[in-house]
């Protein structure tokens, strides 16, 4: 069976309301979270927030719904970009994440992070009207990179105008895209938000997706994304380097020995 | 059953294929109401579904027929029923039913199945000894 993840879930300031949020994910069913860390240069100068380590968020991580198994809960950094240097390659910043997001908010920027930009998800916007027109071109060349796009349906929820925007952009996404490469995710920030893994999967019925994307859209793509953010990591997902705690002569021996 | 007035006759199994989409899906869901001292009568709860289905689907989906089949007003648990057509239409409308009443709220869809016998137990809710 397929597990369930939500790769969108927003942190705030309050823990207790993080740990409400992640302890409702584990209920309804998902294995995995992704805390997301918003970042927006154009708006404040603020540096790139860093993550809190999960370790130290939660203590005791709750046991996901039908499986005896504790819930995996990652964190996610995306930036809003509205200008062409926002997005620094490379920027060691970006290393503590386990995912990369970015909300391009031109057709220009569209067009590179589908193309070059080094990330694991473009997110659409679900709270506007859209900008601009999802070509074929840079959709097709994000899907043949393996990244993917992502909608959210908290906005939905929330209030009636943000459940037509939702929609429209679903729909016109889906219209370039055929349903490939697309995941649903909740961009939470209160439990009452978060809807259950099936329901979402129904939900992608109401954006165009097929019965089978639908179902993908929260399972399998879901953990293409994961194996795509490992390998940006890693040189190709191939070779793997990892800062030693022990370096001398000893541990160096110890090391051949094994 | 022409055999049960034959008393003489072994009982027989009766074995039911059904080869054709089920007419009705049959929902299990609960409400989650932020306030959780708010009670609600099966009434209101029907009402509010379709005030849900009129603001995803006009009156086109208000006019959607699904019944209440069982309700219990101490935990908020309801059984639908619903014509399969319309499953995604009704269950699409219920996740995105976010306030009552000014209020946060959400449905938990438990089970969904096109047989109300299935309905009577969770194998998700199963302790293995």
């Amino acid at each position: 069976m397929a597990e369930f993840m939500d790769l969108n879930v927003s942190t705030c300031e309050d823990q207790s309301r993080v740990l409400d949020l992640i302890s409702t994910a584990a209920q309804l069913g998902f294995s995995t979270v992704a805390l997301n860390y918003e970042f927006e240069p154009s708006a404040n100068h603020r540096a790139v927030p860093s993550p809190t380590p999960t370790n130290q968020l939660i203590p005791q991580l709750p046991l996901v719904q039908g499986r005896s198994r504790p819930i995996r809960v990652l964190n996610r950094l995306t930036i809003v970009t509205s200008d062409p240097g926002h997005f620094r390659p490379n920027a060691p910043e970006y290393r503590c994440y386990d995912l990369l997001a970015v909300r391009p908010t031109t057709e220009k920027l569209f067009h590179a992070a589908c193309m070059m930009y080094d990330v694991d998800i473009i997110s659409v916007s679900v709270t506007e009207k859209l900008p601009f027109f999802f070509k074929r071109a840079p959709v097709n060349g994000a899907t043949d990179r393996g990244v993917v796009f992502e909608l959210s349906y908290a906005a939905a929820i929330r209030d009636a105008t943000r459940r037509r925007y939702t929609i429209s952009n679903a729909v016109s996404l889906m219209e370039s895209c055929r349903g490939r490469n697309v995941i649903l995710s909740s961009a939470a920030e209160k439990p009452l938000e978060l809807r259950g893994p099936y329901d979402v999967a129904n939900l992608g019925l109401l954006f165009g997706l097929s019965d089978g994307d639908a179902k993908e859209a929260v399972s399998s793509s879901c953990r293409s994304v994961l194996l795509h953010a490992e390998t940006r990591k890693t040189a190709s997902g191939v070779v793997h380097t990892v800062k030693s705690p022990d370096t001398g002569p000893a541990a160096k021996r110890r090391h051949l020995m094994e | 059953m022409k055999s049960d007035n034959k008393k003489d006759e072994p009982a027989v199994f009766k074995r039911v294929v059904s080869k054709n989409a089920s007419p009705y899906n049959y929902m299990k869901v609960s409400l989650v109401l932020e306030d959780e001292s708010t009670r609600l009568t099966a009434i209101e709860l029907k009402q509010f579904i379709i005030t849900g289905l009129k603001s995803l689907y006009g009156e086109v989906g208000a006019a959607l027929s699904f019944d209440l089949l069982k309700y219990d007003e101490d935990t908020l648990t309801a059984f639908l029923r619903v014509s399969s057509r319309g499953l995604v239409k009704l269950w699409s409308s219920l996740t995105l039913l976010g306030f009552y009443q000014n209020q946060a709220c959400a449905f938990r869809v438990l089970q969904v199945s096109p047989f109300l016998l299935a309905l009577t137990g969770n194998s998700r809710d199963l302790q293995l000894d």
